[in-house]
């Protein structure tokens, strides 16, 4: 009798779209609503690129010492330096960097003595050309310029 | 490679059983091996099985060695659930040699060794199903030989399935 | 392939099919509903990582391995710089081998969550996949704030780690420790109650424990058979020895018993994870190896169990900073192989619940 009232009355349907209006509150939504609500990566997340310039003089950290370009598993990274005659030390001119073939390991991040080369929380890297993954030092120093769409 | 030398009923039983075919025991890093002469390998796998208990084929690989004579080493990594202990039998193959099959011993041999051919070229005789397996059936060449450069490929096959000049 | 009898179809499965979880392709001779023979046709995801460790420092290759079971990287990080540092001669502090088995145990959780969940869609229960995937997410979160990735994580280092533990790790971890029996207990109700899900799987793709060693079959799948074999028991490594948990195991060898194996495996993961994280020892994380890693002239196989089973490594090294060779011994490989095994006489749908229930990653099958 039990049985059939509750079958009667749709009890367990009841039962079940009551879960399901439960997770309806704001405290059980998973989803993000990205692009307009932009997830919170964590602080060491390997994502983009950069190349630190110091932060007074814009001048860049990189002393062009080509451990990074070694330490790289996939030799994406090539430094082009000249000596400086005055100061005996290599100045950089060009640093390419062939996102596409990256995998974000982290070696070179890790390999670089100065801090220069890091690996940022930047994730938006997507682009229309093959040519636009390679980054070249403007890039590198300025960070991705990613295509907005929306306001 | 500063081995020393393995002693137990394993190396005692191989001895007593295949005799001259047993050229090596040895323990290196506290893991021990011994190298067999090929045709002794098969047999050696049965003998582990019925009377030392080891009832698991962990795995069939090859090394390339093209300084030396025979060229390819075979490598099988061996474990007993009852005893709880790991070997590896080892046994020279040259190019072009058959190596026997151990399907009959262990069914498990029939994907590793067909991984073998298919890597290194090694072909097994008497394996049942002898046909390449990661690699497309009509591919030239055997990628993991040292020979085998790291960008090389069958440009024939490239061209002819995928439509395209190279893959790289 | 023989020829056909007039009352044989053959049937291509994949290799884009959903339920083959990757591209793998199977030719299915039937007869009627029943499978009389199978072939997998495996390879399509092959990049030749064994190829491409031997063109690489042992340092470099490390990643590469990621990319293998990428549902379980960790797991494949934990064996690659066990055998190289065996290979030396060296091993992790204490410090980096606690922080190691709670990210190995945390990977294995996923991997089986992910599994879980995938299975269960396969079957065609559709729920658990949000449930399991909304869980993975907090696994995945630890190690993206705990390394800076959350599938091809490169966590560990030869030696030991690379980074130290973050702020909060410990108290991060006990909370989605503290929370995920529940969770467990809640897919346990979603699933084993249900009548469908129960009848579906019961009998389903039976393999027996002997058949199991004779195809070199490892992992929950052995376990389920009856067969209470558990590398991290069987032979400890980085310090599982001194974590109590059970070995699960169940005996009929079905597609529901690896089901419940891989359920229980979840909570004694989550067991040895609250131990290890209620003391991890204090120290230095990284051991002191030299600089560049140049093993001696030899060779070493080491192995751990990974979620999927037998994980091994064999490198040979000659004395240089490249292996001269790596083989990896692959867990779904091998299993894979039993798939002919368990398929024989079933119907075509039973195939979709078997290869779920082996949980196969094909970039560790092809590698
Ligand atoms: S993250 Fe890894 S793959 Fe990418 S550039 Fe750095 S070292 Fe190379
Ligand atoms: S390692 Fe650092 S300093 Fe050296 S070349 Fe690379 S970015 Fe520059």
């Amino acid at each position: 009798m039990i049985k059939f009232l509750r079958s009667f009355l749709l009890l367990d349907l009841l039962e079940g779209l009551w879960v399901t209006f439960r997770h309806q509150s704001p405290s059980q939504i998973e989803t993000e609503q990205y692009p307009s609500e932009r997830p919170a990566v964590s602080e060491r997340y390997r994502g983009a690129p950069r190349l630190n310039v110091h932060p007074e003089t814009q001048e860049t950290l990189c002393i062009s010492c080509n451990l990074c370009a070694v330490a790289c598993p996939e030799n994406l990274i090539v430094v082009g330096s000249v000596r400086n005659p005055e100061t005996k030390r290599k100045d950089l001119v060009t640093f390419t960097y062939d996102l596409s073939r990256c995998m974000f390991c982290g070696l070179c991040e890790d390999a670089c003595p100065v801090d220069a080369l890091e690996l940022t929380q930047d994730f938006e890297i997507a682009s229309y050309t093959r040519e636009g993954l390679i980054w070249d030092r403007q890039a590198l120093e300025e960070g991705p310029r990613p295509t907005q769409y929306r306001q | 490679m500063a081995t020393v030398p393995w002693e137990g009923p394993i190396p005692d039983l191989l001895r007593a059983r295949l005799g001259a075919s047993v050229l090596e025991t040895s323990l290196y890093l506290d893991q021990p091996f011994a190298v067999l002469a090929l045709p002794a390998m098969v047999p050696a796998l049965e003998l582990l099985r019925s009377e030392a208990g080891f009832d698991y084929l962990v795995d069939i690989t090859a090394v390339d060695y093209p300084k030396r004579t025979p060229r390819f080493e075979l490598v099988y990594v061996l474990y007993s659930y009852g005893r709880n202990e790991r070997i590896r039998l080892k046994a020279g193959v040259a190019l072009g040699e058959k190596a026997p099959s151990a399907v009959p011993v262990h069914l498990g041999a029939n994907w590793l060794e067909r991984e073998v051919y298919d890597m290194f070229g090694i072909e097994f005789a008497g394996h049942p199903d002898p046909r390449r397996i990661l690699m497309p059936e009509e591919w030239a060449g055997f990628p993991l030989r040292k020979d085998y450069g790291i960008v090389e490929m069958d440009n024939r096959w490239v061209q002819a399935n995928l439509g395209i000049e190279s893959g790289q | 392939m023989t020829a056909l009898d007039s009352n044989e179809m053959v049937l291509n499965m994949g290799p884009q099919h959903p339920s083959t979880h990757g591209v793998l392709r199977i030719v299915l001779k039937l007869d009627g509903e029943r499978v009389t023979s199978t072939d997998c046709i495996i390879g399509y995801l092959h990049r030749g990582v064994e190829k491409i460790a031997e063109n690489r420092t042992y340092v470099q290759f490390a990643p590469y391995v990621d990319r293998m079971d990428y549902l379980a990287a960790v797991s494949n990080g934990l064996g690659y710089c066990l055998a190289v540092e065996k290979l030396m001669n060296a091993v992790a502090t204490p410090r980096a081998q606690a922080v190691r088995v709670i990210l190995t145990e945390l990977n294995r959780i996923a991997s089986h969550l992910l599994w879980l969940g995938t299975h269960a869609l396969d079957i065609g229960a559709i729920t658990p996949l949000f449930y399991t995937l909304r869980e993975r997410e907090a696994v995945l979160k630890i190690f993206e704030n705990y390394c800076g990735a959350r599938l091809t994580t490169h966590a560990f280092r030869i030696g030991g780690l690379q980074y130290e533990l973050y702020d909060g790790f410990e108290k991060e971890v006990e909370s989605f420790c503290g929370q995920f029996l529940a969770k467990v207990d809640e897919y346990e109700e979603l699933l084993s109650g249900n009548r469908i899900w129960r009848e579906r799987l019961r009998g389903v793709g039976v393999i027996d424990a002997e058949t199991c060693k004779r195809y070199g079959v490892t992992g929950p799948v052995l376990r389920a058979a009856g067969v209470a074999w558990d590398l991290r028991k069987a032979q400890p490594y980085s310090g599982y020895e001194q974590y109590e948990f059970d070995v699960p195991t169940r005996t009929s060898g079905d597609t529901l018993d690896r089901y419940f194996v891989r359920l229980d495996e979840m909570r004694q993961s989550v067991r040895i994870i609250q131990q290890a994280v209620a003391n991890i020892p204090t120290g230095p994380i990284m051991a002191k190896i030299a600089k560049v890693v140049k093993p001696p002239v030899g060779e070493a196989y080491v192995s751990i169990e990974a979620p999927k089973g037998e994980l091994g490594y064999y490198i040979v090294s000659d004395g240089t900073t490249h292996p001269y060779r790596l083989r990896v011994r692959p867990p779904s490989f091998v299993n894979l192989q039993a798939l002919g095994h368990m398929a024989q006489g079933a119907l075509v749908a039973d195939v979709v619940a078997i290869i779920g229930t082996i949980d196969i990653v094909l970039g560790e099958v092809d590698r």
